[in-house]
């Protein structure tokens, strides 16, 4: 491990070309570059959930932190690793003060794996617009989570606003496991669905994600509805010949699928850390389409598929104006 | 009649995140004490469970010769998931899978008990949803199949039109012990059950390098431009094995390296190494292919040059003495059993005529280690000085299977300094330890793939007795020998293997690379 103080990036690249060195032969193939947006109030959750990726994603993983973008001075600290607390591969952990914040890109750029893609994973609030960060703008595939704003259905609809062809949202990754059980109950069920409704805290974005799903795959309108509780509770199927599958949460790790004329079942649900959500999507570098549709029924957009993948950078200086947009700001 | 639904509209190909999930079924152990049982499928099935693979209506029905209920099968059950899943052990998972796990007891012989089975499976129909569907798998000895295939067509168990859903089987190796035998076992199988229905388990297929050997040669452009005896010198397949023969005389006695590992794992590796690309990668596909490969193999015409088979004696291996073959628990003293086998074959076809295969086994080799090493020709022309060029070898492609799954590529690179001076480098790719402790174990997705019907990771009827076809004769060979008064050749426990095998590759200006 290799620690810089007050340094620059190009001592980092030096650091890091010496650490491999160091390590022998190079650990194994890079597969992706996982740059990760955090807050210093939450790197070590950051880290935590970075690693765990890591652990099933071969990448090099460069954590930003950005620190009081309005102090005087700029400065740059980093830690280099290779094989250490951050898992199998290499590591860089940076910290940026002052003016530098807004030009991270500067620092991370020569530390891409070359030709490898690149993933940006914000985990704090979403920016409102992922243009204004350069290091969304670079990157192939864009995750961020709305569930962590303070305003998550705001946050959702900003996301279906600002979507380009390789968004994701972990709103959307926590749906994968209701989805599975939706489709494993549907598998040996035909004929028209009469109406289909999904019940969950109020607000809830993985709430409105999976009805925007079955909403976008069953052609149905899904109704929305409120229950106790922090996530997910039920969805309920109706179909045409009067058959109903229902699958509940059971409380603890398990859920309840119920369905007409058989017996229940429990399944295990298991909640799942960040680090297998993130792993979940890094499976993944190409732009993920029934994501676009669940995001325009629950938002009640258009042709998102359509849009260029492609963004251009709006330059936005957060100490000048907080909230460039406020009509974007979507109640 | 099976039943055809209307495609799942929660069903959507683009949507890569949704696990491929078995229908309903009953899978149903035969010899559900045995030590496969407990090693491998019952951890497969808990892994398959954890990782929310199993469909909601799944049942584990263990059969077997003693007098248990439900609750003890499912308590050794439990612990042989504990001891053996490849991820985490959580009670509550175990709960779920626990309600659904049977036992029932019998013999093979025993109508009885077989009419009680049938009735089980149609009674899960009701209380547990599962479709008339039920996978059989047979972790019994080959010489049970008999019974128990009959017992099952009796009873109209293994008829998928009287079920009303899909009834599949699962074989273990061996498959049979010659062409005839496995003739005769494919015929009883294949009448019993449809040839599709039948899945004949071959756990190196399921290995991720495995699989992988198929992506590397065919999603790239890197390799097929030479993939042929223009550039290829020679192929070794090898897989070594540092354990002995553990309790497994009885079966290994009659069996030998040749007929246990050569047969299948090893030629199936070359088959997948040699075969033409197939048109898509769906079972038929791939097991054209295959078959034509297969069919192109001959055995060596001077069988005495090119055939090696060795027996471990006893020597030294990791720290520890270990006893001569013949002096193992249950061997008898004079055994001519092989412990160590090596061919050289060639696959008689345009691409590779010419290019010698040499596949090796062996138990008590100095370490665990299965590969495929692709040996380049040599440059035809080097515009360097002779002595520049002296540790310069030729160019291999090595793909790992086990452990350390992976590949390394060997060429050659200038020694920095000021003189010129050129000697190999190896670079390799790793799928390191940490990078597949997530994915999953061999049997794990090949039981996930016969509860789907997903039939390319197991080879069929034809390609078991063609690769019979090449075994035959070697083992005849050894017979005669035999009856002349000859035996395995003797190497040290710890070796790589007999004095022959080197002589081998040496007749060929060649020798084994060290793996």
């Amino acid at each position: 491990m290799t620690t810089l103080w007050d340094t620059t990036g190009t001592a980092v690249v030096a650091a890091l070309a010496a650490e491999r060195r160091l390590a022998g032969s190079v650990s194994a193939g890079l597969a992706l570059t996982l740059v990760v947006v955090v807050d210093e109030s939450h790197v070590a959750e950051a880290e935590a959930a970075a690693t765990r990726a890591a652990a099933q994603h071969p990448c090099r993983l460069l954590v930003v932190v950005r620190r009081r973008p309005d102090a005087p001075e700029s400065r740059l600290d980093a830690e280099v690793l290779i094989g250490g607390r951050l898992g199998p591969g290499e590591a860089v952990v940076m910290r940026m003060y002052g003016r530098l914040a807004l030009h991270a890109e500067s620092v991370v750029l020569p530390l891409l794996a070359p030709d490898a893609p690149v993933v940006t994973w914000w985990y704090g609030e979403p920016p409102n617009l992922i243009a204004h960060d350069p290091l969304g703008v670079f990157a192939d595939r864009r995750i961020t989570d709305s569930w962590l704003s303070a305003d998550p259905m705001g946050a959702l609809h900003r996301r279906a606003h600002d979507y380009a062809p390789g968004d994701t949202d972990l709103g959307w990754t926590r749906t994968t496991l209701w989805r599975s059980l939706c489709a494993a109950g549907f598998d040996s069920l035909s004929g028209p669905v009469r109406r289909a409704r999904v019940a969950g805290a109020p607000g809830h974005v993985t709430r409105a994600l999976l009805a925007g799903w079955l909403q976008s795959r069953l052609g149905v309108q899904v109704e929305v509805s409120d229950a106790p509780g922090t996530g997910l509770s039920e969805v309920v199927i109706e179909l045409e010949d009067d058959v109903t599958l229902r699958i509940s949460r059971g409380g603890g790790t398990t859920a309840v699928l119920s369905r007409t004329g058989q017996p229940d079942r429990t399944l295990p649900l298991p909640r799942r850390e960040i680090g297998d959500l993130l792993a979940e999507e890094l499976r993944r570098l190409d732009p993920d389409e029934p994501f676009a549709e669940a995001l325009e029924a629950a938002t009640g957009t258009r042709g998102l598929s359509d849009r260029s993948p492609i963004r251009r950078h709006i330059w936005h200086d957060p100490v000048e104006s907080p909230d460039p947009d406020p009509a974007l700001t979507v109640s | 009649m099976s039943q055809v639904h209307a495609p799942n509209p929660l069903r959507d190909p683009r949507d890569r995140r949704l696990p491929r999930i078995p229908e309903p079924c009953v899978l149903v152990v035969f010899g559900a004490t045995g030590d496969l049982a407990r090693k491998k499928l019952i951890p497969a099935v808990y892994d398959l469970a954890n990782r929310g693979l199993l469909p909601p209506g799944f049942v584990l029905l263990g059969f077997a010769r003693r007098d248990w209920g439900d609750g003890d099968f499912e308590s050794v059950a439990k612990e042989a998931a504990r001891k053996g899943a490849r991820t985490e052990f959580r009670d509550d998972v175990w709960q779920r899978l626990a309600e659904a796990i049977k036992f029932l007891p019998g013999s093979f012989d025993d109508d009885g008990a077989f009419d009680n089975l049938a009735r089980m499976l149609t009674e899960l129909d009701a209380t547990h949803g599962t479709q008339g569907n039920a996978a059989f798998y047979l972790s019994i000895p080959p010489s049970a199949f008999p019974t128990v295939l009959q017992q099952m067509a009796r009873t109209g168990m293994a008829d998928n039109s009287t079920a009303g859903g899909w009834r599949r089987v699962v074989v273990e190796k061996p498959f049979g012990h010659d062409l005839e035998s496995a003739k005769e076992l494919n015929r009883l199988v294949d009448t019993v059950f449809t040839a599709q229905d039948v899945f004949r388990i071959d756990h190196y297929l399921g290995k991720e390098t495995v699989q992988n050997l198929l992506a590397l040669r065919f999603a790239n452009t890197l390799w097929e431009p030479i993939w042929n005896a223009h550039h290829i010198d020679s192929v070794q397949i090898t897989m070594a094995e540092d354990v002995g023969i553990e309790s497994r005389a009885a079966f290994y006695e009659q069996t030998g390296a040749a007929r246990d590992v050569l047969q299948n794992h090893l030629l199936q590796l070359m088959a997948l190494t040699a075969m033409e690309e197939p048109a898509s990668f769906d079972a038929e596909a791939l097991r054209a292919e295959k078959i034509k490969v297969l069919g192109a193999i001959k055995p060596p015409r001077d069988m005495a040059a090119y055939t090696v088979r060795g027996q471990y004696d006893q020597g030294w291996l990791a720290g520890q003495r270990v006893k001569a073959y013949r002096e193992e628990k249950d061997v008898a003293p004079d055994s001519k059993t092989e412990t160590f086998a090596a061919v050289r074959l060639e696959v008689e076809t345009r691409r590779w005529a010419g290019v010698p295969f040499y596949l090796r086994t062996g138990k008590r080799l100095p370490r665990r280690v299965t590969e495929i090493a692709v040996i380049f020709r040599k440059a035809p022309h080097l515009p360097f000085a002779k002595t520049d060029t002296e540790e310069l070898g030729a160019n291999q492609l090595v793909v790992r299977v086990q452990p350390d799954e992976g590949m390394t590529l060997r060429f050659g690179s200038k020694v920095p300094g000021s003189q010129m001076e050129v000697r190999d480098v190896a670079m390799d790719f790793l799928y390191g330890e940490a990078f597949t402790e997530s994915s999953p174990e061999a049997y794990e997705r090949l039981l996930l793939d016969v509860l789907l019907g997903d039939g390319s990771l197991f080879p069929d009827a034809r390609e078991v007795e063609d690769s019979w076809r090449v075994i035959d004769p070697i083992e005849d060979y050894w017979r005669d020998h035999d009856d002349r008064g000859g035996r395995p050749e003797l190497y040290r426990a710890g070796e790589w293997g007999p004095k022959g095998a080197d002589m081998m590759l040496a007749r060929d200006g060649r020798s084994w690379r060290r793996p």
